[in-house]
């Protein structure tokens, strides 16, 4: 008969589970989706109690030195008060997320230990460096055929193309799997310089921002009042807002909000920096002489760099003609044209539109704003000379309406505005000659 | 004993006459007398309840191709959307289509804007034609003219000393001056339904500037503001406090899940 093995440790500290040493009143198994270890903070149990007890004998309470608190791991709200008294800061992400991280092991995202995942980790790592061969491939391609002499220019150019083409299809198809990159784009912290990043806030405006917007514009006739329909327009995002108020397309906008600090953040999502225009057109102008509508531009800046990482343009940082002279005794050029104006539409007058349209210069070309300003005028402003004249773009367009209201009598005259008194009415038409029938049809 | 006859006929009817005031069915009879004829019956004869032809209501086109019209007149009258209301027409509530403007009747389709459907509109001059080319700027009319409105009275200037007037109420916003209880002034906006009220932002910070203006003369507005770390009872009377604002917030319905106790008929 075999002897039974003599245990190594004690029954007792067998029966003690050394991993849940501290007791953690939270018992999560969720994992953390991140790349860095974090530092188990220590935990206050909560209090409870819904009745009133006498007061208690006097124990050793362990309270939290206000400056290590973390905004990262504090999650009792008592810490968060704290926290915000004392640091100023607010806490970062949901309650439930900092309580978690205190109670989950962290593991680093790539080191998961679930084998279908690691296998399908294998697999995208595969593919991946299966197209970083073909993207290194297709690059020794392209620089060949430009060393090629024997071809004709426009056949190579052409093939240029579409190598290139292809090769940026390449270039996200090696990143479009990794969930890494999915995550850093869905935490806003992608670098727009790269590629996928830029292919990924593409598709995000496309999904729904992008439709609004083209519904916005073609519901309410910018197309084709002010520009005919051009394909894939507007590829640009551009948002506007005035001071704080975020304007959304279409919107009514007050006189006296987009009086004043018009600000567009233009994203571009295609690789470099180009020059772009920025035009506001009026196609709403009441004439009544021609009983009709005329265009007025509120705003016209030419010459201003734009690429996918900075977008930001204040219109009140834009440089007019008569601007000082640059940092460092570096002349710069003028941008504003025409100063903007505020919009404004007069008692009884539909609704006008304002429309905002960013337009792509040539390649390398820079518009003589000097020149351009001695011709431009604000009313009878047609766009689409404007654009065929200087041979532009349009890449971006947002819009907002306008309506008369309280304060944009105010506007009017802080503006220099005539007018701020005129009221319009319908006109009376008189009815049409009614020639009653003979009796037989009223019987 | 004498044998058991069998009851008689008589007898037997009188008896199941006198009990069929308690019988539940009645006796199904085992042969029946009569034989029904149904002749065949055809569409020629018509419905009894059917739905009669009821009078020409009179639809169909009141203003042909090319009339001159006038807004509200109505061009055409439909049952459903024979035909869609297109450039400056619009369509009542019974489909039937009506001019927007003044201007000349024109039936047409326009294959861009849907690919069967057939539309009424209004141009403004006899020689255009509809439908627009579709990338040219639309053809509009304003249809109003301009008035001068009239200036308003200029508001008569009020004495610094006088007791404000009525005016003063219909202003979007009143200051009042600092009292001890808001020792910073209480500024009241405007608000729906005609009260002048703080506004949320301006409560929401009115516990910290009474706390700003109390700090800086020396003072603090805070119940327990030299609590010591350890000092139990101390900290037993704040919860203590906590937990009765608690339960009195309850009862009025704000906080907890629920809200309070709803009021008892």
């Amino acid at each position: 008969m075999i002897a039974p093995k003599r245990l190594s440790r004690s029954l007792q500290s067998v029966t003690q589970c050394t991993n849940h040493e501290r007791q953690n009143f939270l018992q999560s198994t969720r994992r953390t989706l991140s790349s860095t270890i974090h530092v188990n903070a220590s935990v206050e149990s909560a209090s409870t109690t819904s009745s009133q007890p006498p007061p208690p004998p006097a124990s050793p309470v362990r309270l939290e030195d206000a400056s290590s608190l973390n905004p990262e791991n504090v999650f009792t709200r008592r810490e968060e008060r704290k926290l915000v008294r004392t640091q100023k800061i607010n806490p970062v992400s949901s309650r439930r997320r900092r309580a978690a991280l205190q109670s989950t092991d962290s593991v680093p995202f790539e080191q998961l230990p679930y084998q279908c995942f690691q296998e399908a980790r294998k697999i995208l790592i595969a593919d991946r460096a299966e197209k970083i061969k073909q993207i290194e491939a297709q690059r020794e391609r392209i620089a060949r055929l430009k060393e090629n002499g024997n071809m004709n220019e426009t056949a190579k150019k052409q093939k240029l193309d579409s190598m290139n083409r292809h090769l940026a299809e390449l270039k996200i198809w090696a990143d479009i799997n990794d969930p890494i990159v999915k995550k850093t784009f869905e935490d806003g912290k992608g670098d727009l310089n790269k590629p996928i990043y830029r292919f990924l806030a593409d598709r995000k405006w496309r999904s729904y921002a992008r439709k609004l917007l083209v519904q916005r514009i073609t519901q309410m006739n910018v197309i084709p009042d002010i520009l005919p329909h051009i394909s894939d327009f507007p590829t640009a995002s551009v948002d506007l807002s005035f001071a704080r108020h975020d304007v959304q397309p279409g919107a009514f906008v007050l006189s006296e909000i987009s009086e004043k600090y018009c600000k567009l953040n233009v994203q571009v999502y295609d690789k470099g920096e180009r020059m772009v225009t920025i035009v506001v057109v009026n196609p709403d102008v009441p004439n009544v002489e021609k009983d009709g509508f005329d265009y007025r531009c509120h705003f016209l800046a030419a010459n201003v760099p734009v690429n996918p990482t900075s977008g930001s343009i204040p219109f009140s940082f834009l440089r007019s003609l008569d601007s000082e002279g640059g940092q460092d005794g570096q002349v710069e050029t003028p941008q504003i044209i025409l100063p903007y104006l505020p919009s404004y539409a007069q008692k009884g007058a539909p609704y006008q539109r304002m429309t905002v349209f960013v337009l792509q210069q040539p390649e390398g070309v820079t518009l003589d704003v000097a020149d351009i300003a001695t011709r431009a005028k604000r009313e009878s402003f047609i766009l689409r000379s404007f654009i065929d004249r200087h041979r532009l773009t349009p890449i971006g367009v947002n819009m907002w309406r306008t309506k008369w209201d309280e304060s944009t009598a105010g506007v009017m005259e802080r503006a220099g505005i005539e007018g701020s008194d005129v009221e319009f009415k319908r006109k009376k038409i008189e009815p049409l000659p009614y020639k009653k029938l003979d009796g037989e049809r009223y019987r | 004993m004498p044998t058991p006859k069998a009851p008689s006929l008589a007898t037997l009817t009188h008896l199941s006459n006198a009990l069929s005031a308690f019988r539940l069915t009645t006796p199904t009879p085992t042969t029946s007398t009569l034989t029904t004829i149904r002749h065949a019956s055809h569409q020629a004869q018509g419905r009894a309840n059917g739905a009669k032809d009821g009078a020409g209501k009179r639809l169909g086109a009141k203003k042909t191709g090319g009339e001159y019209v006038i807004p509200g007149n109505i061009l055409f009258k439909q049952r459903g959307t024979h035909w869609f209301p297109g450039d400056n027409c619009f369509m009542g509530r019974d489909h039937t289509i009506h001019a927007g403007l003044p201007g000349y009747v024109r039936y047409y389709r326009d294959p861009l804007r849907h690919p069967k459907r057939k539309y009424i509109g209004i141009v403004f001059e006899k020689e255009q034609v509809l439908p627009q080319p579709p990338h040219a700027a639309r053809r509009r009319m304003l249809g109003m003219l301009a008035y001068q409105a009239p200036t308003p009275p200029t508001p008569e200037p009020t004495s610094p000393s006088s007791i404000p007037s009525s005016k003063a109420r219909d202003a979007n916003s009143v200051t009042l001056p600092p009292t001890k209880r808001n020792p910073t002034g209480l500024h009241l906006e405007l608000s729906q339904g005609y009260q002048y009220r703080q506004t949320n932002f301006e409560i929401g910070l009115s516990g910290d500037r009474k706390e700003e203006h109390a700090l800086l003369r020396g003072k603090t507005t805070r119940a327990f503001a030299d609590y010591k770390k350890g000092d139990r009872f101390a900290a037993w009377r704040k919860r203590a406090l906590r937990v009765a604002r608690g339960r009195e917030r309850g009862v009025m319905g704000r906080g907890g899940k629920k809200g309070g106790k709803k009021a008892t008929n």
